[in-house]
């Protein structure tokens, strides 16, 4: 019964509760930071800021794979396992078939998902890709001199997101079943309320950093 | 006269005034970096200093471009956000010390160019240079900053150039480079056109002079040098001291009314450009109507516009060296690749995209610091890294600062490379020969 319970708890009321504070803390980070505002740049532009503004918006990822010669041979775990986790983890989120009527509920109809074997494939590699970003940030001396203890926390509540979604979708039979669900549930509301206050909120900041980053391209004249 | 104060005693005073200098630098643009930054060190692989420590099997995890902001981005997060705020109020606020500070000189001044190659690799698109520039402000402002770039800057104040040239040096110089190069220079003529020499050619390098004066005849332009604006350097910016760099082109804008000129040709010199076409609009928004382009510009405008004519090729094998000021982060890059296919049989670019270029290591007056020498011929490790891969020593380069960094690293390391300047070979080129 308990275990009923719980998850008329989590899926009736935490859930809501988390998704709610989600949207206000985002939205507050990041109105606090558009409002600090800018001062005026009156040196005439050599390309046009706006427009490459939003084309590193687009584009400003893939871009920075332009030095993946470079880079590579020092970080190829990061570069690859970076595309793959967020690969998996947006797919999952978003498109997989056991969410679908998660976002018929806040979107009011049920958008297309993937089959299972792709969402099943994209579990095992962002799982994958996070065990190995986690154990590289652990031994890199640069990774280490920059993480502290909010990426240690955010990659673990992330692996128990994943991890428990998969148990529960693949291995957990019977009366496991709604414990995992339960698991899953609950860490994914806790990174849900989480994200506001910690560097999970970058995807906020991507788009401003990356369009200050296109206008000054723009500025200046140059390509990337 | 305004001088920069240089101070040795480092206590809570300075602490505090520091402290008040960043809170103060933030805006949305500063935040959105210091928010964004994902702690995924990409951007230490595209440092020259940290490359150059990794190319003699060293890793110094502390010149990775992101921890040169840290102690800023902790600023900020005590002050603007909620999280940051709670700290504070329980004590667990930032502390700063003297050390602290003095760490923080070494990766302001010595161990960054603001090169702008970091931003390139980051995802995020995060503006280091922007950051170690408020970094450097706030340390030149508690008199942190190091003594070799404050000497050159107050002397620049006292006498009109970091080298000391003062208009009587000036007016000789200038005369001394018309004589031995048989070039006429006009001085303090109303004209079109005023081309601002910065003290490092006219000292160091008097040959590039010389030869932009012939290209500015080639090209028939009404040209003139200034004795009020005779210095293009800005050791201003190197500070990050707002005051210093509007004094300096005070004289700049003073110089070019008087002469009722339109446009200012900047010479060979990276921060010089950067100061004039990026930063003076902004410290004269009302007086600076006065267009700037860099002189490599102005040769390919002047080609593009048949007014120049390269009559012979005048190297066979060359690579390029681009300023960072003028190329990444002024948008100067295809024109001297253009010019160099012009005047080399053969032109072997280091890099697939221009964008890509790394420092000389001596830019953002690293190279007068001798404190950052060690720093410097590291960093230098890379470029010559670079050099090599292309199997070229001839290695042009359009700004004087660059080729001072270069010519005194390579000799530090015994390198047989030839740093020639761009407009020089221009002014071969545009002599004799068949058009
Ligand atoms: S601006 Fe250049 S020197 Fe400074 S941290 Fe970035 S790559 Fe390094
Ligand atoms: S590459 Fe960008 S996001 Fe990554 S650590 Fe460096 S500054 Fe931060």
């Amino acid at each position: 019964m308990t275990d009923i319970l719980l998850y008329d708890l989590i899926r009736g009321h935490l859930l809501k509760l988390s998704v709610y504070a989600f949207f206000i803390g985002i939205a507050y980070r990041f109105f606090r930071v558009l409002f600090l505002g800018l001062p005026p740049d009156y040196a005439p532009p050599k390309g046009k800021p706006i427009l490459k503004a939003i084309e590193k918006v687009l584009l400003k990822p893939s871009q920075a794979w332009r030095f993946f010669l470079e880079v590579f041979a020092h970080r190829g775990i990061q570069y690859v396992g970076g595309f793959l986790f967020h690969l998996g983890f947006l797919g999952l989120t978003f498109f997989v078939p056991q969410h679908a009527f998660l976002w018929g509920d806040i979107l009011g109809f049920e958008p297309p998902y993937l089959p299972q074997v792709v969402a099943d494939i994209l579990a095992y590699s962002a799982l994958g890709s996070l065990f190995a970003l986690t154990v590289h940030r652990i031994f890199n001396p640069v990774l280490r001199l920059l993480t502290g203890k909010d990426e240690y926390l955010a990659n673990f509540l992330i692996g128990l997101v994943l991890f428990s979604g998969l148990l529960a979708t693949r291995w957990a039979g019977g009366a496991y079943y709604l414990w995992m669900l339960n698991v899953h549930m609950l860490s994914a509301c806790v990174l849900i309320l989480y994200i506001p206050f910690s560097r999970l909120s970058h995807f906020v900041y991507y788009f401003m950093s990356v369009f200050f980053y296109g206008r000054n391209v723009g500025k200046r004249g140059v390509s990337f | 006269m305004m001088k920069v104060e240089k101070t040795e005693e480092i206590g809570e005073r300075e602490a505090r005034l520091f402290y008040e200098f960043c809170v103060a630098s933030i805006n949305a643009e500063v935040a959105a970096y210091l928010e964004s930054c994902v702690r995924c060190g990409l951007c230490a692989e595209a440092c020259l200093f940290y490359m150059g420590e990794n190319i003699s099997g060293k890793i110094d995890p502390t010149l990775t471009p992101a921890y040169k902001a840290d102690l800023l981005r902790e600023i900020y997060k005590e002050n603007f956000t909620l999280w940051g705020r709670i700290k504070k109020t329980l004590g667990m606020g930032v502390k700063i010390d003297e050390k602290e500070l003095k760490e923080q000189v070494k990766l302001a001044f010595y161990t960054c160019t603001m090169c702008d190659r970091c931003t390139k690799v980051c995802p995020m698109g995060i503006d280091t240079p922007r950051l170690v520039g408020i970094v450097r402000g706030a340390l030149t402002s508690v008199g942190m900053a190091p003594k070799d770039l404050v000497d050159a800057t107050n002397t620049a104040l006292e006498k009109g150039s970091p080298l000391g040239v003062d208009v009587t040096t000036f007016l000789q110089r200038i005369e001394f480079i018309s004589e031995e190069w048989e070039v006429e220079i006009p001085v303090d003529q109303k004209a079109e056109w005023l081309y601002i020499p910065s003290s490092i050619e006219l000292m160091k390098f008097p040959s590039s002079v010389a030869a932009a004066a012939k290209v500015f005849h080639h090209a028939g332009i009404n040209w003139t040098v200034s004795t009020v604006a005779h210095e293009a350097t800005n050791f201003g910016l190197f500070l990050q001291d707002r005051e210093v760099s509007k004094e300096l082109l005070r004289r700049v804008l003073r110089g070019a009314k008087e002469l009722e000129v339109k446009t200012i040709i900047a010479p060979e010199c990276g921060h010089a450009y950067q100061s004039m076409r990026f930063v003076a609009p902004n410290l004269f928004p009302s007086e600076w109507d006065l267009k700037v382009l860099n002189i490599v510009e102005f040769i390919y405008l002047m080609l593009e516009e048949g007014r120049l004519h390269i009559k012979k090729k005048v190297v066979d094998r060359i690579t390029l060296h681009d300023s960072c000021q003028i190329g990444r982060r002024g948008g100067v890059l295809k024109e001297p690749r253009y010019i160099l296919k012009l005047l080399a049989e053969n032109f072997v670019d280091s890099v697939d995209m221009p964008e890509k270029n790394i420092c000389c290591g001596g830019g953002g007056g690293v190279v007068v610091v001798r404190d950052a020498d060690y720093h410097r011929q590291k960093a230098f490790l890379t470029k010559a890294e670079l050099f090599d891969k292309t199997g070229v020593k001839n290695v042009a380069c359009y700004c004087a600062n660059c080729m001072l960094a270069l010519n005194k690293s390579a000799q530090e390391f015994n390198r047989d490379y030839k740093f020639i300047s761009i407009v020089e070979l221009v002014a071969d080129a545009l002599e004799g020969g068949e058009s």
